[in-house]
């Protein structure tokens, strides 16, 4: 076998080279797939949010404006703090521009929900805003709540709310930094993530003191350990950090 | 051989390599997805391809680059070394794959061009935890693609064999990229040990296996220095093997000495087609062929047979008492030599 020279043009090559080629080729084989499955047995970071990928649904409710743009749904009691819905737009962007020329109006609307531990997000469906009643008229708005939380000083992620919510799996850490850089300068509100021991996650909205946005601010510190202190100001179930981005610290 | 150019030269072995080769990868990323689905029910179907692909790349590249060492080590592995080119262009297509998922899912609709966005997406070149790895990749896959694209015989007959050897070289620039892709990319996401330990266990036996190999050749490209006359004292007759070539570094050329029976005959060890390593190869129908790919030259005229056109230096070569004398100035390509023939035992 030592003898064995093999030409490859020919049509065939001698027994014993042929038998130690299949043994090394599939003995190659089979260590590629074993480091297949522990790859895929050993991944994490899958969590349970969703998507709603080509599922469109329609809302009604009142929208608000501003860097975090949400649609307050009241809830069927007509009592209590209405729902609120985040939205974004297709793609990498968020939906300011469609939403504030409608803010504060009663519409009716169609997207595809996003959805994480207690956090819902709709990707509004371009161009869907029907306006149901014009600003003075809705009364959804008055009945938001706004709680102030005091000063905090928090550590934790900055990641793009729609990404992490469920578009992406996963939805933070480098390897999604890039997204989440696209998504964030594109609009889609920036969430600074905070996890306590237990691993519970808690999430901000970052904006800026005076409640302005900061996106174009935070991008150099997105998917890295963060510090920042602010004003936590929870509002229609969404909790709120005002801080400003220049005192971001890396950990 | 190079009468010609055709997009591939199909035979039965390449056929049967690319067949093994396209099955293993169905199966490799089937199982990929498959099992990560049922482990992972939640996982979405883009990251798991997106990790399919790019692991399936990784470690074909490993096999890529192992196979010249192995060979070097046991020839039996050189029927792999035969068709790596198709596993070349077969690593790449899985990277390129990869890149454009990727490129799609992290970087396009959004307010900035994906192919802009790739490169000022992360700008932390200040840091080497938060060091931008996909312009890392991407690197690298220019590279690949620089291989794949002149990796036909029509791009190493026209660049000549050094120069895309030296080309070609580059895989290792493009190993060494990846490394730190992975290393600064998924790694620093998943943190399992296992991920972590593959990777370095895959540099390590690539190194290993390159370290290995030239230690055992250390002593090859030792320099002989001519003696009287000029020639220089390569072996004793019977110190090469029948059909076979003694291989000795003259004038820092590795020079391959063949004897077929009583005749003795020398040209360069670089073979004209990816300077494989003639001096490892036989004389087979009368003909030197090259173990790489099966290319013949005339022992003594360093010609391909006819209507082949590929020619190698040949060397004078002198018989005195059983001595194989070889002169250290090498003819042109093609020159015809008289071969050295030893006396007839009586």
């Amino acid at each position: 076998m030592k003898d064995d020279f093999y030409i490859g043009y020919l049509p065939t090559t001698t027994p014993g080279l042929g038998a130690f080629l299949k043994r090394t080729g599939l003995a190659y084989l089979a260590a590629c797939l074993v480091v297949a499955l522990g790859l895929v047995a050993s991944m994490g970071g899958f969590s349970s949010a969703v998507f709603e990928y080509g599922v469109e649904r329609d809302f009604e409710g009142t929208l608000v404006g501003g860097p975090v743009p949400m649609l307050l749904v009241d809830r069927p009691s007509s009592e209590g703090e209405p729902s609120s819905y985040v939205l974004t737009a297709f793609g990498k962007f968020g939906a300011g521009p469609e939403v504030e020329p409608h803010a504060g109006a009663r519409v009716r609307l169609s997207g595809t929900l996003i959805y994480r531990d207690d956090r819902t997000m709709v990707e509004l469906s371009a161009g869907s805003i029907e306006v149901l009643a014009p600003v003075a008229l809705s009364r959804t708005v008055s009945t938001e709540r706004t709680e102030e939380l005091g000063e905090l000083t928090l550590e934790g992620e900055i990641v793009d709310s729609k990404c992490y919510l469920g578009v992406m799996k996963p939805g933070n850490l480098k390897p999604h930094r890039a997204c989440a850089v696209r998504c964030i300068s594109g609009g889609v509100p920036p969430v600074l993530l905070v996890r306590d021991d237990a691993g519970h996650a808690s999430y901000f909205f970052l904006v800026s003191e005076d409640g302005g946005a900061v996106n174009s601010e935070v991008l150099d510190h997105v998917a890295e350990p963060v510090r920042l202190t602010g004003r936590a100001v929870r509002r229609s179930g969404q909790t709120f950090l005002y801080a400003n981005p220049a005192e971001l610290q890396r950990l | 051989m190079s009468q010609g150019y055709r997009a591939v030269g199909w035979n039965p072995q390449k056929k049967t390599y690319d067949r093994v080769l396209g099955l293993g990868l169905l199966l490799y990323l089937g199982l990929f997805v498959g099992v990560g689905f049922a482990l992972h029910p939640t996982a979405t179907a883009e990251t798991l391809l997106l990790r399919g692909l790019g692991t399936s790349a990784f470690l074909l590249l490993h096999g890529i680059l192992c196979i010249g060492p192995l060979a070097r080590l046991d020839r039996r592995f050189l029927p792999l070394l035969y068709n790596r080119r198709h596993l070349g262009v077969s690593m790449f297509l899985l990277a390129l794959v990869h890149s454009v998922f990727a490129l799609i899912q992290f970087h396009a609709l959004g307010d900035q061009n994906p192919l802009v966005s790739l490169f000022v997406g992360n700008t932390r070149f200040d840091s080497l935890a938060h060091f931008p790895f996909q312009p890392l990749g991407a690197a690298a896959l220019a590279i690949l693609f620089l291989m794949a694209a002149t990796s036909h015989d029509f791009w190493l007959a026209n660049l000549s064999a050094p120069v895309w050897k030296a080309l070609h070289m580059l895989v290792y620039l493009a190993y060494a990229l990846l490394v730190m892709h992975v290393g600064l990319g998924i790694l620093q996401a998943e943190t399992s040990p296992l991920w972590a330990g593959l990777v370095l266990a895959g540099l390590a036996l690539v190194l290993g296996l390159h370290l290995v190999a030239g230690w055992r050749e250390r002593g090859l490209d030792r320099e002989l220095a001519p003696g009287d006359a000029g020639l220089v004292d390569v072996c004793a007759i019977d110190e090469i093997p029948e059909g076979r070539a003694r291989v000795a570094t003259i004038s820092g050329e590795r020079v391959a000495v063949f004897r077929e029976g009583l005749t003795v005959t020398a040209v360069s060890s670089l073979c004209q087609h990816q300077n494989g390593p003639l001096g490892e190869g036989r004389i087979l129908d009368g003909l030197i062929t090259c173990p790489w790919h099966g290319y013949q030259y005339d022992p003594c005229s360093g010609r391909s047979p006819a209507p082949f056109t590929e020619r190698v230096p040949t060397f004078r070569v002198v018989l005195r008492s059983g001595r194989v004398l070889v002169d250290p100035t090498p003819s042109p390509a093609g020159t015809e030599q008289v071969p050295a023939c030893a006396e007839q035992p009586q």
